[in-house]
């Protein structure tokens, strides 16, 4: 028995020996890790909410909202109605549509969603309008600008720590930071993030009670326009093409959108707010 | 009884866009899966896209008329090449142009490239924005004046 301990101890120590120094990195590799870590954990929903205002503020500097408050209500309700069919009902929501006429939506972290009047009018139901909302609302559920804005802080701002840009709302950090995630909406996400997106918004829809080919419906509008046009420029070169996203919604979701084809898709009243 | 909704029909019948069959499927005589089926049309069969109504497209075809799963559809000719790869070549350049060629002005207006990286904040858009959100309470009643009734409904795994 004795003898056997003392065998081990002799084994262990040597060994112990050996590997202190690369145990000691290995320490500070899992520190690095566990701030890594904390750094993206750090952005907690309060702050999530005032990076997203002063984002959208930027965006609303790019293009302003339609002078139409009547519509800006309008897609408000179906926004908020789809928002509170999610996991994430209690975030302050709000939608805007940009005077601009590009075809384009933005999601920006916090629950403020963005749709330009040139998509709008390229729609023809209500249907169709939540499909598009629905996809928008995925990205602020799964966070997908939020971790791309994180990912890139650090380089975005060179030594300024992500902390100083999140404590310091009217410092230079935070105005690095905020200008990197308003540039991301011109580079785009993942296409696993967008493939997602189309799968869970044609699900939020149907929750609202919405025809589940709204999403659809709008790709295959996109992809029977011409992909030369420059409305489309921006759009087309931050999500894959229309008809490769309808190939993935095909895989994927038949047995949704069979189960839901036969919802509302209140087409008159959307054309009453639109085409006033 | 529903003339709005007719009237959403024309611009699409009228311009009988050019499709194609991207995968072999049923021709039926309604839009609906229990609906008789007419023929069978072949992957990259060319169609004329009429209407559409919902999942399903009105479709005229050598071999008839009748209904198509809208998923089994592509608009183009089947001799052009694939929206993907004809238009993104194209689309890039387009974003190309814009960066090389033009100046970028601080606080200029649109929604290009250039110009996203030189927007600059619009508090008082922004107070608007805020002003229009709509609350639960007023959804729910948005809801329920179209008829619009919640369900449960999966996420898909």
């Amino acid at each position: 028995m004795r003898l056997a301990a003392l065998l081990l101890l002799a084994c262990a120590l040597p060994a112990q020996a050996q590997f202190r120094l690369p145990s000691l990195d290995v320490n500070r590799l899992v520190d690095t890790v566990k701030n890594v870590g904390k750094a993206v954990k750090d952005i907690e929903e309060p702050e999530e909410i005032t990076i997203g205002r002063d984002v959208a503020s930027r965006l609303l500097g790019a293009a302003p909202l339609v002078p139409d408050p009547a519509l800006q209500r309008y897609v408000n309700h179906v926004g908020r109605w789809l928002a509170a069919q999610t996991e994430r009902a209690h975030l302050p929501w709000q939608f805007g549509v940009l005077d601009h006429g590009n075809l384009n939506a933005f999601a920006v972290p916090g629950g403020t969603i963005f749709i330009t009047r040139g998509l709008l009018e390229k729609m023809r139901s209500e249907a169709e309008l939540a499909g598009v909302l629905g996809h928008e609302i995925v990205h602020v559920l799964r966070k997908h600008h939020l971790k791309a804005i994180q990912k890139g802080a650090q380089t975005a701002l060179a030594g300024e720590g992500l902390s100083t840009a999140l404590r310091d709302r009217a410092g230079p950090a935070r105005d690095k930071l905020i200008a990197f995630g308003t540039e991301m909406y011109s580079r785009g996400l993942d296409k696993s993030d967008e493939l997602e997106a189309d799968r869970l918004g044609i699900v939020i829809a149907a929750r609202a009670g919405y025809d589940a080919y709204g999403l659809p419906t709008v790709l295959q509008t996109l992809q029977a326009m011409n992909a030369q046009d420059s409305a489309l420029a921006l759009m087309f070169k931050t999500h894959p093409a229309p008809g490769e996203r309808l190939d993935a919604i095909g895989e994927k979701m038949q047995p949704v959108l069979d189960a839901h084809s036969s919802q509302a898709q209140l087409a008159e009243r959307f054309v009453r707010q639109i085409r006033k | 009884m529903r003339p709005l909704s007719l009237l959403l029909l024309v611009p699409l019948a009228a311009l009988a866009e050019p499709a194609t069959i991207i995968r072999s499927t049923d021709l039926k005589q309604a839009p609906a899966t229990d609906a008789a089926t007419l023929a069978t049309l072949a992957e990259n069969t060319a169609v004329e896209a009429l209407e559409r109504k919902s999942g399903w497209t009105r479709v005229r075809a050598v071999e008839g008329e009748g209904w198509v799963r809208m998923l089994s559809l592509r608009f183009g000719a089947t001799t052009a090449p694939k929206a993907g790869a004809s238009g993104l070549p194209q689309v890039f350049n387009v974003a190309r142009t814009g960066t090389s060629g033009t100046q970028v002005t601080t606080g200029v207006r649109g929604l290009d490239a250039e110009q996203l990286a030189a927007a600059q904040p619009n508090a008082a858009e922004l107070a608007k924005l805020e002003k229009f959100s709509a609350d639960e309470e007023a959804a729910k009643r948005f809801a329920s004046q179209g008829k619009l009734n919640a369900r449960s409904v999966e996420y898909p795994k």
